[in-house]
């Protein structure tokens, strides 16, 4: 287990080294530096406050001293200074980031539920028309976009009805709402996954086995069919983290709520350079962190990757 | 200065706002008639709170178009900025559009040399900063030097207003006199900027993160910051004890409002309903097809007009050559038709541009005759520079194809649609514009590519049109122009107001007609939408006055 573990999270700062990399890779590609972009926005900015401003950010060095020193400093865990803001890209980030995890979590939360609910319904429903019903549910969730379920949810709620505010104001609705059009779209893969795979799992002999000594239906799905189908769903489960962070920069700014989603949003638009490193490297060490976990809560499912963990990826297995 | 032609416009503007009051009070009377069965008690009191006496108290919500976090006072030439500081921060002087001239503010008297190098501003007493710091010579002399000078500590820029700011110094304890390098006589103008609040010394000590946060930024304005939420809401509170409105305000006191609650509100497809659902009392950015619909619903359209500003426009970049010829970029101006621009992207809230500047503005010169559109001559001009169509109807010389990009940010609700008439307008004489407009990412890379041949903008012209289109580095055209910059120089050094009219006019001229810089379209004005209850008026530069605002009780 111990190496298991410790390969794991090898592969996991791997990543994240990597995904760094190439952010600042990529910030060099593009035709302007970030302090002309940034300055340009305010009239116009003489070559001499440039230059100053670019010293004083080390833009004047060359690449690899700025790579290595921008490496040392995140090291230390200095992440630099937001240029559009002023403020250091871990504050401007601190300040949205606990009302993202809020969203992002809660819908991650419901769309699970979600998702279980809709295939232990499909499964257990004794109508035909119903299963057929419910399996054709996910693949509307992923088809219907996000920003226009929430904006006619908004139009309806809010400005029809009156029943919530357009605005963040700390209601439950306010918080429920942007949660469940973000938990549809994102419980759609999960759910389909999982079906697919329980259904390969009722075709095992020994769900027969179960059936033949009395087990009652539900008894079948919760004990031992959704158990053996799980894995799979985790996986995408895991993989959802990139679009639940995609999702919330369209929540986010259909419900007028502060998050990184929205602090992507202008961070790219306005491309302030600092903040996207920031951000990618938040997100990377999200993604990272939670299929880390995802793999380590594999064996606990399933003790037979342990076993064959020096053969590769574990989730080969349940593929 | 003549004020003749300013003076009339506020009239007109109540004239065009009349119709609309009537509107919303006709249904606020029909409503409260159906609602207290045939007694017009209802509208008879909803009457006279409307012409009567302003309401005290309430939080008067207002919803801005995206979340800001760089509240900065030098860099404020965005609304979203401008309209929060206007009420945080007051200025030196003030533009009174009724009157068209500056007026007292922090100055209680302002003067200049005759030949504009030297300004002398006498500071109103007993004025103080929220912190409590006095807002005395001293403290003016300490903001003018941020300004003429920058911040180097805080790596704040020089206010491109204040370009020709030499030093100022305080004399006979009361009085700042600011001496130029070289004459501006748009340098009082410049003062009456938002973008020229004056700050807390104490805030001129912060470091870049500190000035530019609201919750640290201390002003002497009737608000003061109370509370703030990061991208979702600043909270303003009033100042009790504000006894210095600009001269001529209708408050000379404090704020009747208690509150001021600062939202933002990116989708615009809410805009409307957030009014009508009395969720906000105001507005700004309200798409010209939801203004029938919220007017007809008993609520407000108010167009602010950006009297501070230029009309918007298609800044031209002659880098890449193929408008180098003035006769191209004449033909283009020429082939705009911008009545159907206003019959169908705009609305009544718009006015079609007739030059750079607003109509109302100072030293306004009407073109609007040499704008007149003319596709005819646009295809003789087009022919006598050497492009000729070719078998897919787009002109082209020597092997290039007279293909044009756009960019702009999104900010306006209705630049996207305007350049997409623009676009067909101008096939019809063999032109292919590539519109780009409202796609903020490419403008980050376009504003300063020369390549990229129009820019569509307005700006803030406090320091008039030379620091909009002098600088190489100006993102309007992105070039010197030495005949130009030759006239702009002349300008800021006229001695009489006489002359710098003529030569404000001059400008105008080369700008749009001469040189066909800038292909103007309709006057900058900022559409708001506000619920029956509010009253609120708007500075010259669009930013609500929320000072003066109030609401009715009920």
């Amino acid at each position: 287990m111990g190496l298991y573990v410790a390969r794991r999270l090898g592969q996991a700062l791997l990543v994240i080294w990597l995904a760094y990399t190439l952010v600042f890779l990529a910030v060099q590609l593009l035709p302007s530096d970030p302090v002309t972009i940034f300055l340009s926005t305010d009239a116009a900015a003489d070559q001499a406050t440039v230059d100053a401003m670019k010293a004083q950010y080390g833009y004047d060095q060359p690449l690899l001293v700025q790579y290595f020193s921008q490496l040392g400093q995140l090291l230390r865990g200095d992440v630099g200074y937001s240029l559009a803001s002023g403020q250091s890209v871990a504050t401007r980030i601190g300040a949205v980031a606990g009302s993202t995890l809020a969203l992002a979590s809660s819908a991650f939360v419901a769309a699970v539920v979600l998702a279980v609910a809709l295939v232990a319904a499909a499964v257990l429903t004794r109508s035909n028309l119903l299963k057929r019903l419910i399996t054709n549910l996910p693949p509307l969730f992923a088809a219907v976009p996000v920003f226009w379920l929430g904006l006619v949810l908004l139009q309806l709620l809010s400005i029809q009805l009156g029943v919530m505010s357009l605005f963040p104001d700390g209601s439950f609705a306010s918080l429920a709402v942007p949660v469940l059009v973000l938990a549809l779209y994102v419980s759609a893969p999960m759910a389909q996954v999982l079906l697919k795979s329980i259904t390969h799992v009722y075709e095992q002999p020994f769900i027969d086995v179960l059936r033949a000594k009395g087990a009652s239906p539900a008894w079948i799905f919760y004990r031992h069919a959704l158990k053996n189908a799980a894995g799979p769903a985790m996986t995408i489960a895991g993989i959802t983290v990139g679009t639940l962070l995609a999702g919330s920069v369209i929540t986010e700014t259909v419900f007028a709520r502060s998050g990184l989603g929205s602090v992507v949003l202008q961070a790219v638009t306005v491309q302030d350079v600092p903040l996207v490193q920031g951000l990618v490297l938040l997100t990377a060490s999200a993604f990272v962190a939670v299929n880390l976990i995802v793999d380590l809560l594999y064996p606990l499912l399933d003790p037979r990757i342990l076993k064959s963990s020096a053969a590769g990826s574990p989730r080969a297995l349940t593929a | 200065m003549d004020t003749n032609e300013t003076r009339t416009s506020p009239s007109r503007a109540a004239t065009k706002r009349r119709p609309l009051a009537v509107l919303a009070l006709l249904s606020a009377a029909a409503l409260a008639l159906s609602a207290c069965g045939g007694s017009t008690g209802g509208a008879a009191a909803g009457q006279s709170a409307r012409d009567g006496a302003p309401v005290q108290g309430g939080t008067f919500v207002f919803a801005e178009v995206t979340p800001i976090n760089n509240f900065q006072t030098q860099a404020a030439r965005f609304y979203e900025k401008a309209n929060v500081l206007n009420s945080v921060l007051d200025r030196l002087t003030y533009f009174d559009a009724e009157k068209g001239q500056l007026v007292p503010w922090i100055a209680s008297k302002f003067t200049a040399s005759e030949d504009q190098t030297k300004f002398t501003f006498t500071i109103r007493p007993g004025v103080t900063f929220s912190d409590g710091t006095p807002l005395d010579a001293a403290a003016v002399q300490a903001n003018l030097d941020a300004l003429g000078k920058g911040i180097e500590s805080a790596k704040i820029q020089p206010n491109v207003d204040f370009s020709a700011y030499k030093s100022s110094q305080v004399i006979g304890g009361d009085q700042v006199e600011v001496t130029l390098s070289s004459p501006d006589a748009n340098f009082l103008r410049a003062t009456s900027s938002v973008t020229a609040g004056l700050v807390s010394p104490k805030t001129l000590t912060l470091d870049n993160a500190g000035q530019s946060a609201i919750a640290k930024i201390s002003g002497s304005g009737p608000f003061a910051f109370e509370s703030e939420k990061a991208d979702e809401e600043v909270v303003l509170a009033k100042r009790a004890d504000y006894a210095w409105a600009p001269e001529g305000a209708p408050n000379q006191g404090a704020a009747y409002l208690d509150k001021v609650v600062v939202k933002y509100l990116p989708e615009v497809a809410h805009r409307a309903g957030a009014v009508q659902t009395g969720q906000v009392d105001l507005v700004r950015g309200l798409q010209p097809a939801d203004e029938t619909t919220l007017a007809g619903s008993g609520n407000q359209v108010l167009p602010a007009k950006g009297i501070d500003l230029t009309s918007n426009m298609a800044a031209v970049r002659i880098g890449n050559g193929k408008l180098a010829d003035a006769k191209v970029r004449q033909a283009l101006q020429l082939g705009i038709d911008r009545q159907s621009l206003k019959d169908t992207v705009l609305s009544d809230s718009y006015e079609l541009a007739g030059s750079i500047l607003n109509r109302e503005a100072p030293d306004f010169v009407d073109l609007s005759a040499e704008l007149a559109y003319n596709p005819d001559k646009s295809k003789s001009l087009l022919e006598e520079a050497g492009w000729v169509p070719g078998a897919d109807g787009i002109r082209a010389k020597d092997g290039q194809k007279l293909e044009v990009t756009v960019t702009s940010s999104n900010n306006s609700v209705v630049i996207k649609p305007a350049f997409e008439l623009i676009e067909q307008q101008w096939r019809e004489i063999g032109v292919k514009l590539v519109n780009r407009a409202a796609d903020n990412t490419f403008l980050a890379t376009a504003m300063k590519d020369p390549n990229v041949e129009f820019f569509g903008t307005r700006q803030f012209v406090y320091g008039g049109l030379g620091p909009v289109f002098g600088p190489a580095t100006n993102t309007q055209t992105l070039n010197a122009d030495q005949q130009l910059n030759a006239l702009f120089a002349a300008e800021r050094a006229a001695t009489s107001s006489a002359k710098h009219k003529e030569l404000v006019s001059d400008e105008q001229r080369a700008l749009v007609v001469d040189q066909a810089l800038a292909l103007v379209l309709w006057d900058e004005v900022q559409v708001y939408g506000a619920n029956a209850k509010a009253h609120v008026d708007f500075t010259s530069g669009t930013a609500p006055i929320f000072q003066g605002a109030w609401k009715n009780s009920k």
